[in-house]
């Protein structure tokens, strides 16, 4: 899944015909707030996408963005360009999702997004619906339910790499850049993870 | 994601379902409302934090010669010279005033405390006198193995 995403998010949004991130980043260190909103615009659904699937919490997920890029502007002075802006805003998000569930000490009841109707038409939805599918029986809320109880199990730091790559399609090394580890240590990682899954969702795996 | 059925005869079964169920979660999405509501939330917290921003000088050179902070030995070497500067110029004005206030630097007649040998002997060191000095008047007829150790007294 991962390998059919661009590997460098920023010539993606370059390529669609806005201003690169660098410009952006630059105009808003100026002080210029609507390059600022435009960053906002383009890394909203990335960020809140990694804070929703780490905490499997909506209103938690929408707290932790507004942190996430409210810290950013306040660090944007500070911002000297050695990884991209993507690289830099993601590394704020996962640290302080990790921060804030600490903080938190137990785990919050799950609070999750509906399923878009869209699903139905997905082909490895009709896949797993199909006859002889141990998943044929199970609606779509327990089908989540269960998808994300089994991703809470998880460590964080396991869960970053799951949410990362197999769920927002970043590849290692991205992911290796933003959690300050080798690229062996994700894959390490992530092969845990999986594991860890696939023994919770043991029922599904028949 | 692609269709991951062509890969499915050379993966592990319980990976590539694994996989499609993880895949089913990117159709979880927030709602559009919530999502409009929460960055415009973000911007109104920007526009709050940028109104109260106090610009630190750090902030402000950060900002304004970034080269300084991007290439830190240029950042050094200017720091240097800017040093070295205000010491030639610090060193200028101490002669300088000196110079032009007139204080008199009277030299070899003062007395003074022998601060050096002190410290070296942890005892007390006296000042040595300079010729010239006189603590008390004349001897009398002027014999000098005669040592005064009494107060004058005044004539009447």
């Amino acid at each position: 899944m991962a390998d059919d995403v661009k590997s460098n998010p920023d010539d993606e949004l370059t390529a669609e015909g806005g201003l690169p991130d660098g410009d952006l980043v630059f105009k808003a260190q100026q002080g210029d707030l609507q390059a600022f909103d435009e960053l906002v615009e383009r890394y909203h659904g990335k960020i809140y996408g990694l804070t929703y699937n780490m905490t499997s919490n909506r209103e938690d997920a929408e707290d932790l963005t507004q942190e996430v890029f409210v810290k950013a502007f306040n660090a944007l002075p500070r911002f000297k360009g050695k990884s991209s802006f993507y690289t830099w805003v993601y590394r704020i998000a996962v640290n302080k999702t990790i921060n804030y569930r600490k903080k938190r000490n137990r785990k919050r009841a799950l609070s999750l997004d509906q399923f878009d109707q869209e699903i139905k038409t997905d082909d490895v939805y009709h896949d797993l619906t199909a006859k002889g599918s141990p998943l044929r029986n199970l609606s779509l809320s327990e089908l989540q339910k269960k998808l994300n109880e089994a991703l809470q199990t998880l460590s964080e730091k396991h869960r970053t790499v799951v949410v990362m790559h197999d769920m927002q399609g970043i590849p290692h090394e991205e992911i290796a850049k933003v959690v300050g580890s080798s690229v062996g240590t994700i894959r390490s990682r992530l092969f845990y993870a999986r594991r860890q899954m696939q023994t919770e969702l043991t029922e599904f795996m028949k | 994601m692609s269709k991951p059925k062509g890969r499915v005869a050379a993966e592990d079964p319980a990976d590539v379902l694994l996989r499609q169920l993880l895949h089913l979660k990117k159709y979880e999405r927030p709602e559009a409302a919530r999502i409009t509501r929460n960055k415009q939330n973000i911007m109104r917290e920007v526009r709050e934090a940028n109104s109260q921003k106090r610009w630190s000088l750090g902030d402000l050179l950060e900002v304004n010669i970034p080269w300084f902070y991007a290439e830190p030995r240029y950042g050094i070497a200017l720091l240097f010279i800017v040093f070295a500067g205000l010491q030639l110029w610090g060193a200028n004005s101490r002669e300088e005033s000196r110079n032009r206030t007139g204080i008199y630097m009277p030299g070899s007649t003062v007395t003074s405390y022998e601060q050096t040998s002190a410290i070296a002997t942890n005892g007390t060191s006296y000042a040595k006198l300079p010729s010239n000095f006189h603590l008390f008047p004349d001897t009398p007829q002027g014999d000098s193995s005669i040592k005064f150790v009494g107060r004058l007294e005044e004539k009447k």
